[in-house]
């Protein structure tokens, strides 16, 4: 799923996305930030950006309503794309699961694209570690599931966004680890130092496996708007590998 | 995507000697002994166990009109545990204290059973209706939980 994350972070750069239309098999992705980095604007981001491209619907897994919609430059908030876009709010653990083990059971074109925002909610209901692998299965399942009913070509990708706590709390470190494990791919947000009237934080994308690493300034001004520029200097930056090691990969 | 789950958490070690014993078993013919050997190094006394539970025909593929699958492996225990088709997944104590907590294995028995009844084409097949599935999967939960 990095893909799609990537290709909603190169909005803002001229480079299109074009050379990296290689539609190959994705692996899932986990969106990791602190409180109010931006995680759900870029999880509805890359909803508008998959709703853009003429496949199936986006299938928007969140606790509850978005406050108001994130103002994305670059993404037309076009009506066609919003419509494409189908909330749903499990307001438990239980109803997550439910939602989850019954997907099949729904009719319609199948999602070409399965959100869910808040993860760490849901897991705080029920922290056991074996409770955790069973949801994040259970996702990885669904999303095969509705990829096996897409049929050929890119099947259905999954991102989940997951609040990270202060560093040292060697329960959410474990719950992580074992995240990690199913969700090879990562993207950290990390604050960065704020210019005047605006917040700005710094996106890590880890592909997983071979691919390459990459960054970008992710900015949120007063009004809320989202810019995107890529991380100008990319090499002798000592502080480049502070979110993996912070997030105790495997 | 999710499909890759599996190659990502196996060492290529255990998917080549997989790989291998299903060429070897396409025709029906016994797995060598070498390939068995390789196996008990691998896993120790899981292969066993494993080998045992493929003996047993104890590992059904549950299959719905949607096309979701999921696989049933009666334990030893007499206690039936789903692990999911897609992912590496098995809802039994072992899988999560020794695979996800220690990390001292690489998988419970009753994983290494399916992946090996995979391999041997020995595996139970059952076609269940969707709701049927459902219940399955979400009765995994509700018996974690009592």
């Amino acid at each position: 799923m990095a893909e799609t994350l990537r290709r909603v972070l190169n909005w803002g750069s001229a480079a299109g996305p074009g050379e990296e239309n290689t539609f190959e098999a994705e692996s899932p992705l986990l969106l990791l930030g602190g409180p109010g980095s931006g995680k759900t604007a870029l999880l509805f981001a890359a909803a508008l950006e998959t709703a853009g491209e003429g496949r199936g619907p986006v299938l928007f897994l969140t606790r509850r309503p978005l406050q108001s919609l994130p103002r994305v430059t670059g993404a037309a908030l076009e009506p066609l794309r919003l419509q494409k876009i189908r909330f749903q709010y499990p307001p438990s653990t239980r109803e997550l699961l439910r939602l989850l083990c019954s997907a099949h059971e729904t009719r319609g074109p199948a999602p070409s694209l399965l959100l869910l925002d808040g993860l760490e909610e849901y897991l705080a209901e029920d922290p056991g570690s074996q409770e955790a692998a069973y949801l994040a299965a259970l996702l990885l399942d669904t999303a095969a599931h509705f990829s096996h009913r897409v049929g050929s070509g890119r099947g259905c990708g999954l991102i989940v966004a997951l609040q990270t706590q202060e560093e040292g709390d060697s329960g959410t470190a474990l719950q992580l680890a074992l995240l990690q494990r199913y969700f090879p791919a990562q993207c950290w947000l990390q604050p960065d130092a704020p210019g005047p009237g605006q917040h700005c934080l710094r996106a890590c994308l880890e592909p997983g496996g071979l691919g390459p690493r990459a960054e970008w300034q992710v900015t949120f001004r007063q009004n809320g708007e989202m810019t995107v520029t890529p991380w100008p200097t990319q090499a002798g930056d000592t502080s480049l590998n502070k979110g993996s090691s912070s997030g105790g990969q495997p | 995507m999710a499909v890759a789950a599996r190659a990502l958490t196996l060492p290529a070690v255990v998917e080549e000697l997989l790989s291998e014993m299903a060429e070897a078993a396409r025709d029906g013919a016994p797995i060598p002994d070498e390939h068995l050997l390789s196996l008990k190094f691998v896993f120790g006394s899981s292969a066993v166990q494993a080998l045992d539970l493929v003996d047993r025909q104890s590992i059904t593929l549950l299959s719905s009109p949607s096309g979701r699958r999921v696989y049933q492996v009666l334990g030893s225990s007499g206690r039936t545990y789903v692990c999911l088709a897609s992912c590496h997944y098995c809802s039994c104590p072992a899988f999560a204290f020794s695979v996800l907590r220690k990390s001292d294995s690489l998988l419970c028995k009753h994983l290494l059973a399916v992946y090996l009844s995979q391999v041997m084409r020995t595996c139970q097949q059952l076609s269940v209706s969707d709701k049927q599935l459902t219940d399955v999967l979400l009765m995994e939960k509700t018996q974690e939980a009592s």
